[in-house]
Formats: C-alpha cells, structure tokens, sequence
C-alpha cells in the first residue's frame, strides 16, 4: 500500500489507518462529521489488513486492490497502489476467487471454494480473502459515495492486467455455509450477546466466522457504531437502505434478515416486499425515496445502472451534510456484509419469503439483455468512449459534438431558460466526463448521457422551489379530455412557426415535470420509447402511460388554438 | 364495447400505429360508434405533428461548436 509522510498529531489521531496506509487518507477526512464511523471503519481495517494471519499483507493488498480496479475506483486504485503480481499459482486462485466475489457476489458457490480448497488454502485463509474483499467493497462505495479528492502524492496506476473470469457464468445453487470449520466461540462471547440484545438472535453470519473471533467483534462494533446510533438517520432509514441495496445485490440471505428485523420494528413484511421490489411503489415518506434512489445506486453488483450517487437531491428534500454522510457509510456497510455473505454462502436464519435467482439479474422490461461483458452491441458511440476511457481525452470532443442539441433540447425543456440549459449542457458533458470510468456501456452513452441531463435539470428545478414551483398541482387523478371539439385540417396553417413554438414552448413548459420530461424524450428529442425509459429507469409501459398523459394535455391546452370553427362540438 | 374510459387508457399505441392487432380492432370498433373519441384521436396526432415540428427548444447549429470548445477547455484546463 502506498506510504507517505503524516503528522505525528494524524499518528495520535489514528494510529490504525496510520498503520495500514501510512497517512490518514482523504477518505476517512471526508467523513470528519462521523467519528463513530471512521472509528469503527478502522477497527476493522486493523482486523482485516493490519493483522497478520493466515493470507500475508502483500496477499491480502493485492486482493484489495483487484477490487478497487473491478470497482473503476481511481481513488481507491490510487490508495492501494500497484498490487503485487500473482506470484504463485495459489496467489493467482485467490485473487480470481476475490475477482468473482467482488464483481460477480451472487455467482460465487461452494465450488469456487473448493477450488481454493484445491489450490491449498484452508478456511481460515478463505475467511480472510473473503473479508478482505467485502473490505475492499466497503472502502470503494465509501469513495464512490464521498468523492474524496486522490490522497496527495498519489496517482492512480494504469489499469491492471487481472485474470480473466469465465465469459459464460452460470448460477450454481450449491449448499452453505461453504467453511467447514465448526463454532467455537462460547454463547458468552461478548459480541453475540450484544447481538442477541440488538436483534434477539446471533445471525448465522457472525456464527460462521467463530474461526477469527478477532473480526466477528470488529464487525459487530461497526454495527453498533453505524446501524444502531439514531442520532442522524434513524434506525428504520437505515434498516431499509441495507434492505434496499441487498435486493439490489441480489442477497437472499439479507433480505430475508433485514425484513425480519423491520418487522420487529413495526414495518410489516408487505411493506418490505414493496421495497425489495420497487420502493417508489411503498407507502414510506417521499425524501425516504429519494434515499434510496441514490444509495441503490451505490450497490456493489455492477452496473445494475451506470448511474452514480449524488448528494444534491438528498439535500434538496432536506437531508443534513452529516446524514448524507452517514448516508453513504450505511451502503458501504451494506455491501461489506452482502460481500461476507455471498463469499461464506451463509444460510438464512429466516425462511426467505423472495429467493434471487439468475432471472433477476434481467430487468423484465424489454431491455437488452447485456453480453457477457455487460455492453450494448450496436452503440455507435462505443469505440470513442472506448477511446476517452483509455486516456484519450480528446476523443471526447467529438461525443460532445454529437450530443449537444439533444442535451442541450432537453434541458431547456426542462428548465425553460435558454441561457441556464446552455450552463446546464456545459455541466452534464462535465458530469459525463468525469464519470465516464464507471459507464460500463449497460445502455448506450446517448441514453446515460440523458439520464445525467435529466438528473441535471431536475436539480435545477429543485433548487428554484419554492420560489418557481414544480406545477406538481396534482392533475393526474381524475384527468379527462374536456376540450372535444374537432380541430382544423391543417393546423399548421392556422398559426405561423412561430406562434406555434411559442404556444408549444409555454404548453411544455406547464405540464408537470414527469409528463414533461416523457413529452421531450418521444416528441422533442424524438428518442425510441425504450430508450426513453431506460434513460428515466421506467418500464417502457410506464413511460407510455406518462407520455400518453402528457400529450393529452398538452392537446388541451393547445385546443383552443386550432379548433375548427365549422364544425362544432362533437356529439359527446 | 369498449367504454371511453377503457379507449383512452389504452390507445397510447393506437396513436403511433403501433397496437396490436386484437387492440387496434377493440379500439376501432369504440371509434366507430364513439365521435368524441374520434375527434381527441385525431386531434392528439395533431398534436403531436406540432410539437414535433416545433423548434422551441432547438438549439442553433452556430451555437454548437462555442459549447463544443468550453466543455473541451474546462476539461483540459482541470486535467493540468
């Protein structure tokens, strides 16, 4: 891992991250509004990589770093530094092992732990790969989420050279939990029975791992410094965000967990289940949407969007900078403890009322099911972000180029101000280049590209309130035509161009903003309606129920301008 | 028949001609009888047409290339 110099005041601070990198690193800085948490991370940062055992430090940092390049974690490549080569053909079976685990969780059997089995690793060794790469997910979404700026002096290695994974992946349903080594910690252990005290029970998780007793109390601290404190989010927030990005990484074991322990809680299993399934459809308070809109974004099975956490809607339905934090430090949490599972095959402790299977993995939506890499076959922009991803930058100038009226059309649609949606244009390609390492080519870069847009305008919109409402004047429930007088033949002859733009331009401009937004994908910006929706993470029958609505009134309120005066009302 | 409740939650895809063929036939069927219906399908492709044709929110081809060169240049300029 990288070295540099630090101050003796950081050395007191935090002698453990001064261990394990040699300064304290921006990351943990970032979360300066959380101490219990930077505590808690570096308890089990000791744990894990400080601590000596059966994988050796350089094992255990090549791991870490394979998953900071699967992750495309520049900031967290940077921190790792160049891994060590696989030296020897055991290293090389663990590495791929944590590879799998990291990019792949819920494809990892009991069969790829026989294959380090075979290589001459014993469970304690497993163990600790296991754990070494949930820590490494863990550090990465907590840089995905908090974007701490490269540690100074360091810079992130060319990519590296990793062992290839299987093209073709199949689900292998086989048996847990995948260590064999029998429980050995007493019932007294003090970490179960804090656990009991917290959730009534010692989850399989914990039992499994009796062989290191030394990470189960560093894990349990973590819960206790992150999941339990309400002094930020409040339990139940938290709860369903670890409920919310383990249906995201598709972990049966959690799901099943956290819906039990809602439950406990007053949230029923019905209401869970709406959340595991799509949690715009449960009853939970509006801003709580919209925390899980961004933390799912944060989870660790790749690319189930190419979309990014961001701060700004967060703090727009009026999350504090310490939640948004703490935010982020529950999925990190989230995804160390769904890694640890995947990894030990744990079995439930409660009957799982969803079980994920490889089905899951395809939205059922119509979208492209993804090739093996995960690309888009026919995307004609992909040899030139191809190009921008290996350091070309001025590749990109031409992505620009192409893109520009379309982004530029959406956001002055949506903002209605021509000089802020050119800003806004400038902003996203910005946005767009700055995240381009995470765009896995899952949908084309013209429809990431709207989603950003999209994202974009909205915060714009959301800044202005409540100065400029949203016109979310509810017009949905009970809207009917009411204008049905026939129109003129020809109503491009009734008005000149440019009456009619400005007729259309204000009507656009007053529908609500999620009609609105259907409305200049299909008809202004004339994009297929599955690209539409995948741009907008709808089901395309979704977006045509929205752009259905949105046309009829905008019919509406340009009726009065073309109606044919000849020929009367319609007989209604 | 199809009630105009039923018509207008379901020609979204009639609209684009683009239903399929049991649909199109229940709707054509509802059209037949139903002159309201006849005069929103009619007027919502109109609608449409128009605001497709608009260029509202059009941006000019020369205003291109300025944007073109501002992104470029803030990109290079953060990379130094």
């Amino acid at each position: 891992m990288s070295r540099s110099p630090t101050t003796p005041r950081e050395q007191l601070k935090h002698p453990q991250l001064v261990a394990a990198f040699g300064f304290v690193p921006n990351l943990f800085d970032a979360q300066g509004q959380l101490p219990r948490a930077i505590e808690a991370e570096e308890r089990l940062i000791d744990a894990v990589v400080v601590c000596e055992n059966r994988l050796s430090r350089p094992q255990k940092e090549s791991l870490l770093c394979g998953v900071a390049n699967v992750r495309k974690s520049d900031y967290c490549r940077a921190l790792f530094g160049n891994a060590h080569p696989a030296a020897s053909p055991e290293d090389s079976a663990i590495l791929r092992f944590a590879l799998k685990l990291a990019k792949q969780g819920p494809f990892v059997s009991g069969n790829d732990v026989e294959v380090l089995r075979g290589a001459g690793f014993e469970d304690a060794a497993i163990l600790e790969a296991v754990v070494t790469t949930a820590l490494g997910q863990m550090l990465c979404t907590l840089a995905e989420g908090l974007r701490p700026a490269v540690d100074s002096g360091l810079t992130p290695p060319l990519p590296v050279s990793l062992p290839e994974l299987p093209e073709s992946l199949d689900w292998i349903e086989t048996p847990g939990p995948y260590l064999r080594s029998p429980a050995r910690a007493a019932d007294n252990f003090q970490p179960y029975s804090f656990l009991r005290e917290a959730y009534g029970f010692v989850p399989n998780l914990y039992r499994g791992q009796s062989l290191r007793p030394d990470l189960v109390e560093a894990e349990v601290h973590a819960l206790a410094q992150v999941l339990l404190p309400e002094d930020l989010l409040s339990r139940i927030q938290k709860e369903q965000i670890l409920l919310s990005l383990s249906a995201a990484n598709l972990n049966t074991y959690y799901v099943a967990m956290r819906g039990q322990i809602l439950s406990a809680m007053g949230v029923s299993l019905e209401e869970s289940d709406q959340i595991i399934e799509d949690h715009h459809h449960s009853r939970i308070p509006a801003p709580d949407k919209t925390l899980l809109d961004e933390t799912r974004k944060l989870a660790c099975l790749p690319a189930r969007s190419d979309r990014w956490f961001e701060a700004a809607p967060l703090r727009a339905v009026g999350f504090t900078q310490p939640q948004i934090v703490e935010a982020v430090v529950m999925s990190a949490l989230a995804n160390f403890l769904n890694t640890l599972q995947a990894g030990l095959g744990t079995v439930p402790d409660f009957p799982p009322r969803r079980v994920f299977t490889a089905k899951d993995l395809y939205p059922p939506s119509g979208q492209a099911r993804p090739t093996s890499d995960g690309a888009i076959a026919d995307d004609p922009d992909a040899a030139l972000v191809a190009r921008v991803q290996n350091g070309e930058t001025d590749a990109f100038e031409e992505l620009v180029r192409r893109h520009t009226r379309r982004i530029f059309g959406t956001l002055a649609g949506l903002v209605g101000n021509m000089d802020d949606a050119r800003d806004a244009t400038q902003d996203v390609f910005l946005k767009a280049f700055e995240n381009l390492g995470r765009f896995q080519g899952r949908s084309k870069f013209s429809t990431w590209l709207t989603s950003i847009a999209i994202n974009t305008g909205t915060d714009i919109l959301r800044q202005r309130r409540p100065s400029e409402p949203l016109e979310e004047v509810d017009q949905d429930e009970g809207f009917r035509p009411r204008q049905i007088q026939s129109w003129a033949d020809n109503p491009e002859q009734v008005l000149n161009a440019s009456q009619r733009d400005k007729l259309v331009k204000e009507a656009v401009l007053r529908l609500p903003e999620k009609y609105r937004v259907a409305v200049l994908l299909r008809d202004i910006n004339q994009i297929s309606t599955e690209e539409a929706a995948a741009a907008l993470e709808l089901s395309v029958p979704a977006l045509k129920a929205r752009l259905l609505r949105g046309r009829l009134m905008l019919r509406e309120r340009l009726a009065e301008h073309f109606i044919a005066p000849e020929k009367g009302t319609a007989d209604a | 028949m199809l009630s105009c409740a039923e018509f207008l939650a379901e020609f979204g895809d009639y609209l684009e001609h683009a239903a399929d063929p049991e649909l199109r036939s229940r709707l054509e069927e509802h059209l037949h009888e139903c002159k309201t219906c006849r005069v929103i399908v009619d007027s919502t492709r109109k609608t449409i047409r128009i605001v497709t044709d608009s260029e509202c929110f059009t941006l000019s081809a020369d205003a291109v290339e300025p944007i073109v060169a501002q992104v470029m240049s803030r990109i290079r300029e953060s990379k130094r």
